[in-house]
């Protein structure tokens, strides 16, 4: 039969989709893998020379200034800039009823565009313009009139120069008061405060009937609290015109989305928008959102600005503005859980209040890691006049959560060891671990028990057969109360996104990796040289890349959000062996052999069967494609080819034929002084199935960073609101408690490689895990401690001393 | 010559003071009593020693050290974190002290020898490649100000135990939590330099 021959798209769409099966290595690892190999990024962030966008200034440059809201919810009537625009260094004002911006859907967002499904977008969808807008709906929210001046300075000051009034109106904090009906809408006129979301409710199998056939069925509620990322690097960006292009330098974890907005929100073709994106001084998902109104906001907001000043404009955030959005996860929840004797959960139902955005339904983890057939979960959004909230490393806080409590709960109830109940209930979509086995054998990857290895390395580290004891049992020697808790999840592939990229061989035989990406800090650099220096056959320190130019027209992982090295190693990996293909094809001319019969190792190419027989790929590359230009002299073109690669599917959370296998397993030690209510954290053990760590350390340090800022949410940080005012009344590093380097031990980290990701490798993510795990553990460790609950979040000393009766 | 004291201010001396009506009447005192003086040091002029080069530098008043450091000398070593003295990230070492660079006024500093991470890495501290090896870096952004940090207890305390390192990188903030890491990388530092003192 004639083959169908296919169209290039169709070809080029083939070679770049993710196929599902074990990506089974087939080169030699001498840098994937080992320790030591040198970090690319560390000796310029240790010597201060990494340049990050708040570093940069630019000659003739203005900075900008954005009134913020003093009110919870209230309307501008009167504006008044007659003085702030006469005062000295003033270069640009703009104000909301600006004829330039008046009819300008400012949203900071791409709500609203077809590129963001309505039914998820939470916050974005709300009909308001929500960047200089005359409408106020949450404190601290960028209104009204935007100052560019000569100095940061003479900004500030001339804000203060702006004559403003307002209408305050009745507003709502509370996510239960917010759905009552006499509640104010924050909509003018809407019927509820109720936020439409396609994900209200989740159904598998019959909750009845899985509660019929339980022995024991239980009840109980928990409510969560804000928190927030509270990066390092403040929001920020410079803009500069000239003539009709627009140059950005952005702080932004997805540089090609921001362009996008840009290029929607004030009219600018794509083409004319060129973006810098140096270094990220953390990120956290903050800087990478579509909601996120201030991070694009200040984006539109500074070209603008930029435009009518005809200078270069820099548009920072201070600390106390960075605090407006928050965590996903300020949620109130009710749970009504069914389970047999043994530990088998039956049924499933809870219901899920969230704030202003549901990242999650909280049901998620269920379906993808358990056997449990009959699950609901109803998930209602409301608006309250908070502010945006988002992802924030990140969105599976709720399912988390909710995991973690219900199976601490069925443990404790039925008296069992909580990890004989993760291990009674591991599974996919309602199968048991069987399901996983045939998935793993079909698709070619390895016979693992990811579950069972991962609780075993971790019982073993933390010594818990010896040290489990019921709830309220053991009092130490010191007088505090002594807690233990487990949890347990699948690996963090939830991933999808697009990423492109170059190899090219310079003439001199060094190479460079040709992409934009945004660092966020999880060192991927250097595991895409180890990649290319074990595929290609290249010495690790002959390669180079240069991230920082979105015009170099291939990016990275953009959106880069949950997805780095899982999507990206396979394009470095497809664009390596694409461009050793190339210089095999050249060599071979060069060996006068078939490049079947060479080989390349630390950058020298052999014959297999004579391996003396060798030229140094300095040799190879040079005159390798020699062309004559126009002058008669002879030039030489690098070697270069690209890739591509798709990785997972937008969607619900089990990605369809593509289930997770890989498990991780986190412990927890405290002790609980009933005296104060201080909780002091003793022992962390996180253990991960990473499926492949191609840089160890680099594992290692997102396990030891998670497990700061997990301990951080779980026990100090948390968003105050006056509920008088409505004013955020913690907005800066002193009141906003993170942890220091004393707070907390060391985490003890284990590292286990099942290869059984869908990543290169077998490899799957670790940069998400701990940070949302550890959050959730440290209401059990507590309840272990003292017997009494406290199913609220975060778990401060008063809340240890009104459980123990003692205010 | 008689002076004469009047209040015009843009007719005083600028070497003594002494104020003149007329604009010849200053120049020829200046000439006559000040003729071999080198120029007095304007209002707002300040000398700073950093990383071993010599700056004379005019400042604002409400200038921070940060903001000369950074934005007038180019140094990006020092970092806006916090904002406002709460992090560390803006550390830099004055005469053997570190400082918080973002809540001290540059005004304040004449005369000051100021150490920045740049100056520690061309140096080739050996805290540069601790640092390196130990992945005691994840963003980077707050990375030099624990390296200042660490040089200045390491000059101080050449041999510090793992609790004397916690205490003194306590308040250096690291949102990305590399903090296990530090202590490592400023212990090996500390056996390197003990290694080369030894030679």
């Amino acid at each position: 039969m004639k083959e169908k021959k296919m169209s290039p798209y169709r070809v080029l769409k083939k070679e770049g989709t993710y196929k599902v099966g074990f990506d089974k290595p087939d080169v030699e690892f001498r840098q994937i893998g080992k320790r030591g190999v040198r970090r690319y990024d560390g000796y310029e962030k240790a010597s201060g020379k990494a340049l990050y966008t708040r570093d940069v200034n630019l000659p003739g440059m203005l900075f900008a200034k954005v009134m913020a809201s003093p009110h919870a919810r209230a309307k501008m009537v009167h504006l008044d800039t007659v003085e702030a625009e006469a005062y000295a260094g003033v270069r640009a004002v703009l104000r909301y009823d600006d004829p330039a911006i008046k009819d300008m859907e400012l949203t900071g967002s791409i709500a609203g565009t077809t590129r963001m499904a309505p039914d998820s977008a939470g916050w974005a969808m709300l009909p308001v313009k929500t960047i200089l807008s005359d409408q106020a709906v949450f404190e601290g929210q960028m209104v009204g009139v935007a100052i560019a001046a000569d100095s940061e300075q003479i900004a500030a000051e001339a804000l203060k120069k702006v004559r403003v009034e307002w209408a305050p109106q009745p507003f709502v904090l509370d996510n239960e008061a917010a759905l009552t009906p006499e509640a104010p809408r924050i909509i003018p006129g809407a019927e509820t405060n109720q936020i439409f979301d396609g994900r209200e409710l989740t159904e598998h199998g019959d909750v009845e009937k899985g509660f019929k056939a339980a022995d024991k069925v239980i009840r109980f509620e928990a409510r969560r609290n804000a928190h927030l990322w509270a990066g390092a690097e403040l929001p920020c960006v410079i803009a500069r015109w000239s003539d009709e292009r627009l140059e950005m330098w952005v702080h932004e974890q997805q540089p090609y989305l921001s362009k996008l907005i840009l290029a929607e929100q004030l009219n600018v073709p794509m083409n004319k928008i060129h973006t810098h994106s140096l270094y990220q001084g953390c990120s956290f998902g903050e800087r990478c959102n579509p909601s996120n109104w201030s991070q694009n906001g200040i984006n539109v907001l500074a070209a603008l600005l930029a435009r009518r000043a005809d200078r270069p404009v820099k548009l920072v955030l201070n600390r106390a503005e960075n605090f407006y959005g928050f965590s996903g996860d300020l949620m109130v929840s009710k749970f009504k859980v069914g389970a047999r004797r043994d530990g088998t959960i039956t049924a499933v139902h809870m219901k899920n209040l969230f704030a202003n955005y549901m990242c999650t339904t909280g049901v998620e983890h269920l379906v993808d890691n358990t056997r449990i057939v009959n699950l609901k979960c109803e998930g209602t959004t409301v608006f309250v006049n908070k502010p945006p909230a988002w992802w924030n490393r990140c969105e599976q806080l709720p399912n988390v959560f909710c995991q973690t409590l219900i199976f601490d709960h069925v443990a404790d109830e039925l008296g069992l060891d909580p990890t004989q109940v993760a291990l009674a209930n591991d599974g996919c979509n309602g199968h048991d671990t069987s399901f996983l086995k045939q998935f793993q054998q079909a698709n070619g990857f390895p016979q693992r028990d990811s579950l069972a290895e991962c609780i075993k390395a971790g019982k073993k580290a933390i010594d818990w057969d010896r040290k489990w004891h019921a709830p309220g049992a053991r009092r130490l020697d010191n007088g505090r109360m002594h807690g233990m808790a487990f949890t347990w999840s699948h690996d963090w592939d939830d991933t999808r996104g697009t990423g492109s990229a170059a190899i090219m061989i310079q003439n001199d035989g060094s190479v460079s990796i040709i992409a934009q990406h945004s660092d966020v800090g999880v060192n991927p650099w250097t595991t895409y040289m180890q990649i290319v220096s074990d595929e290609l056959g290249v010495r690790y320190e002959d390669i180079e890349i240069n991230p920082f130019d979105l015009n170099v027209g291939f990016a990275l992982m953009s959106p880069d959000g949950s997805c780095n090295l899982v999507s990206n190693g396979f394009v470095i990996k497809k664009a390596a062996r694409k461009a050793r293909r190339m210089l095999m094809d050249l060599a071979a001319d060069k060996f006068n052999l078939p490049a079947e019969a060479l080989d390349m190792k630390d950058s020298e190419i052999f014959e297999i069967a004579d391996p003396a027989n060798r030229k140094p790929l300095a040799e190879m590359v040079k005159m390798a494609t020699p062309m004559l230009n126009a002058v008669g002299i002879w030039t030489e073109p690098p070697v270069i080819d690209w890739a591509w690669h798709t990785q997972g599917l937008w969607g619900m959370a089990l990605e369809t034929g593509r289930p997770r296998m890989c498990r991780q397993a986190n412990f927890i030690e405290v002790e609980v002084d009933t005296e104060t209510g201080e909780v002091h954290v003793t022992r962390i053990v996180n253990v991960n199935d990473v499926g492949r760590a191609i840089s160890p350390e680099t594992v290692e340090g997102q396990m030891y960073g998670g497990t700061y800022m997990g301990l951080g949410r779980a026990l100090t940080e948390e968003l105050v609101w006056d509920p008088a005012t409505g004013v955020l009344l913690n907005r800066n590093l002193l009141d906003y408690k993170y942890a220091t380097m004393l707070d907390y031990p060391a985490s003890d980290n284990v590292i286990v490689e099942t290869e059984l990701g869908h990543g290169p490798y077998g490899s799957t993510g670790i940069g998400e895990n701990t940070a949302t795990m550890i959050p959730a553990l440290l209401g059990p460790a507590i309840y272990n401690a003292i017997g009494k609950r406290i199913d609220d979040f975060p778990i401060t000393p008063d809340k240890v001393l009104k459980a123990l009766g003692k205010i | 010559m008689e002076t004469k004291v009047t209040a015009k201010a843009n007719s005083a001396c600028p070497y003594c003071g002494a104020v003149f009506d007329q604009w010849e009447d200053l120049k020829t005192h200046v000439l006559k009593e000040h003729g071999s003086e080198p120029l007095p040091r304007p209002t707002g002029m300040i000398s700073l020693t950093v990383n071993g080069r010599s700056h004379e530098l005019m400042v604002q008043p409400e200038w921070t050290l940060y903001q000369v450091i950074h934005d007038h000398l180019g140094l990006t070593g020092v970092k806006m974190f916090c904002d406002r003295g709460a992090c560390g990230s803006c550390t830099v070492i004055m005469d053997g002290r570190p400082i918080l660079s973002c809540m001290t006024l540059a005004i304040e500093c004449d005369g000051c020898r100021i150490e920045t991470a740049e100056g520690i890495a061309e140096a080739r501290h050996p805290l540069i490649e601790t640092y390196v090896k130990h992945h005691a870096m994840q963003c980077g952004y707050c990375t030099p100000g624990f390296i200042n940090t660490a040089k200045a207890l390491l000059d101080r305390n050449p041999d510090p135990s793992e609790k004397e390192i916690m205490e003194a990188l306590a308040g250096n903030l690291c949102r990305c939590g590399t903090y296990p890491q530090h202590p490592k990388a400023v212990r090996e530092a500390s056996q390197i330099l003990k290694e080369e003192r030894s030679e």
